[in-house]
């Protein structure tokens, strides 16, 4: 059962220069060519630029001509639908996300909108409905909801979920109190989306990304998750989508591609980055 | 090196700034301007005036005529320049190279190599806006590209809010579908000139050759040819370094007290200056004269550019201005410097008010032509006989 699943195992963004540095990119790749060398190991990335800003169509599909076929994407929802919602404007920011990502669900590589919230959106009748109210809004897009505060971690929640066939954004995150634990529900059977954001406590609410994600998996950890919890969310679903956001020092990406040989040892092959046939030629 | 620059702009600065001290100014149309000035001028205005014709530097009885449901209030540069203070000292914190111009609410912050310590440049540039919001109550415009030249290109195309980022590698595909008017350091004649060819469009420009632009704008293709495609290599200048100027001097052959020699090198000093800055593709806001006198001592006036120019015929009327004001003292002189200050990218869009008006047009084509002769027969080839000695004149 669980081979049936299609696992892509990726990174939260690939454009960091800090990781020509770290040696998984070649000295002196220039940012327009990373995506390309990055399609040699992984089959899918998360965008986190379209956080910052509202995606535009023309950028993504100038992307879209350097990523190779087969190759995934799953994009952030932007911060003004997350973080910085404006009661009178986010069904207008909806509007401009859909055309801004049409390219990506065009071509069918979007595999999910990451709908994440920040700690301070805490499970309230207000949160609750905006939820509900964008989820409706967002409709005929593939989604997924990180929750980062406690407060959601409700079967109630998960039901409703699945009812609306969102899936549930399964956690690896430092054990500190108040934050969403680590759940491993599948709430849409057509995708499992996990985030390993590294376990620096003391970095977490630091401010600072740099400390925040300034972490590196050990063997056993990967192990943990290889293992254990991945093969059990396989079983439930048809795809799954796991994703390193530890990029300090080029971690995600090695942790990654740990990751990637230790389910491909366990049984659990992991789609084949669409470039790395071509790259070995 | 790839580059990643920051650029900070609060669109509409000063009336952001009132309106954060006064938040009954928001949601209506607010013009700055002095009323009781004779010929009073737009100083600056809102979003929403703006949208009903009003315009930096109009005839504020104009302005009226076209918004007269506006608040007008008068300028408060101690406010603006406090403003821009904290605006800069905001950006200061993320990185020691930040550059402002005048009180006008832009910036630009050079994060390259900042990543490790930083973070993302991207998610510098959004905590920066969030702080500025925090401490101003206002909110700027983020972009984010390898160069001042696009990072400016994209502020402009969000106007009046919003965020942009430009990867590298992305500079001259994002260019391509913006009208001409919007890539910074394309001048007035540029956009007659290109636009009676119908090219209205960076990438329209972009898909000639260099030769042919070369044919079409003369000594502006180089600029032209490289900026339509983003590339811009001028540095972000490091907070403090001092603002940089063109300038020229000229010692008299014996001490002088002939006011007609004293012009002459002054229209010498001003073509000059004026060559130096349209190489540079820049204009100056003001003209600085130094007078040595016989006696060692120094005077020191300088005159105002409005708007800022390149053209040698305004500079040189300028510096005349100022070494009137400075030639106080009945003293010989014995030589004099002139410097360009305040300089900056000539003003995008198509002044509805040059104060040249279509003189000013014909002015810069001839500025253009003086270029092209000089580049191909030397300095000496064409001179202006203002600035010939009297005696030849």
């Amino acid at each position: 059962m669980s081979g049936a699943c299609e696992i892509r195992v990726g990174t939260c963004g690939y454009s960091y220069p800090e990781w020509v540095e770290a040696g998984f990119y070649p000295p002196g790749t220039r940012a327009a060519d990373m995506l390309p060398l990055y399609a040699r190991h992984f089959s899918v990335t998360e965008l986190n630029f379209t956080w910052y800003q509202m995606p535009k169509a023309p950028a993504l599909e100038r992307m879209l001509r350097l990523a190779p076929p087969g190759f995934a994407f799953t994009a952030k929802l932007t911060r003004t639908l997350t973080h910085e919602v404006d009661p009178g404007r986010w069904r207008g920011q909806v509007a401009l996300y859909r055309e801004g990502v049409s390219p990506l669900l065009e071509e069918r590589r979007l595999l999910a909108v990451l709908l994440q919230f920040p700690a301070s959106f805490v499970r309230a009748p207000a949160s609750r409905l905006y939820l509900a109210q964008l989820i409706e809004a967002l409709e005929g897009l593939p989604l997924a909801v990180e929750f980062r505060h406690a407060s959601w971690a409700e079967e109630r929640v998960f039901r409703e979920l699945a009812r609306r066939r969102v899936s549930l954004a399964v956690l690896d995150a430092p054990p500190l109190p108040g934050l969403f634990p680590t759940v491993e529900e599948v709430t849409h059977p057509g995708l499992f989306y996990v985030r390993l954001h590294g376990r620096n406590a003391r970095g977490w609410r630091s401010g600072n990304l740099q400390q925040q994600f300034d972490y590196d998996y050990s063997e056993a950890e990967l192990r943990g998750w290889a293992e254990g919890a991945i093969p059990r969310l396989a079983a439930r679903a048809a795809r799954g989508v796991i994703v390193f956001n530890n990029h300090v020092r080029a971690q995600a990406a090695r942790n990654a591609l740990g990751l990637q040989r230790l389910l491909a040892a366990s049984g659990l092959a992991p789609a084949p980055a669409p470039w790395s046939a071509a790259s070995s030629t | 090196m790839e580059r990643s620059i920051i650029h900070l702009n609060v669109a509409d600065f000063a009336a952001a700034v009132e309106r954060a001290l006064d938040p009954r100014l928001a949601g209506r149309p607010l013009v700055i301007a002095r009323p009781a000035a004779a010929r009073a001028t737009v100083f600056d205005m809102s979003e929403e005036a703006f949208r009903a014709g009003v315009r930096k530097g109009m005839p504020l009885a104009l302005a009226r005529r076209r918004c007269p449901e506006a608040q007008l209030l008068p300028p408060r540069p101690e406010r603006y320049a406090r403003a821009m203070r904290v605006l800069f000292e905001t950006a200061l914190a993320y990185s020691p190279r930040v550059e402002t111009g005048r009180a006008d609410g832009h910036l630009f912050l050079d994060a390259t190599g900042t990543r490790r310590l930083l973070g993302p440049p991207m998610d510098v540039a959004w905590r920066l806006r969030r702080e500025v919001r925090a401490r101003l109550g206002v909110t700027p415009i983020w972009t984010l590209a390898p160069n001042k030249l696009v990072a400016k290109a994209a502020s402009r195309l969000v106007k009046p809010e919003g965020e942009y980022i430009v990867a590298e590698g992305e500079e001259e595909a994002f260019l391509a579908p913006l009208p001409l008017e919007l890539v910074p350091g394309v001048e007035r004649c540029d956009l007659r000139t290109l636009g009676s060819f119908r090219l209205r469009r960076a990438g329209e420009v972009a898909a000639l050759p260099l030769e042919a632009l070369r044919v079409l704008c003369g000594a502006r293709a180089g600029f032209l040819h490289e900026a339509v495609r983003g590339i811009d290599p001028s540095p972000v200048r490091a907070a403090g370094e001092p603002a940089p100027e063109i300038a020229a001097e000229e010692r008299f052959a014996g001490d002088t007290d002939d006011e007609a020699e004293l012009a002459a090198a002054l229209a010498r000093l001003a073509g000059r200056a004026g060559a130096e800055l349209r190489r540079r593709r820049l204009t100056a806001r003001r003209v600085r004269v130094v007078l040595h006198g016989a006696d060692g001592a120094e005077a020191l006036r300088r005159a105002a550019l409005h708007p800022p120019t390149a053209d040698d015929f305004l500079l040189r009327d300028a510096a005349r201005r100022a070494a009137a004001a400075a030639w106080s003292r009945r003293v010989r002189l014995r030589g004099l410097a002139l410097a360009c200050e305040g300089l900056v990218f000539p003003p995008a869009q198509i002044e509805l008010f040059p104060a040249a008006g279509e003189a000013g047009e014909g002015r810069a084509r001839l500025m253009a032509a003086i270029d092209r002769v000089r580049r191909r027969f030397g300095e000496e080839a064409l001179r202006v006989a203002a600035a010939l000695p009297p005696e030849t004149a």
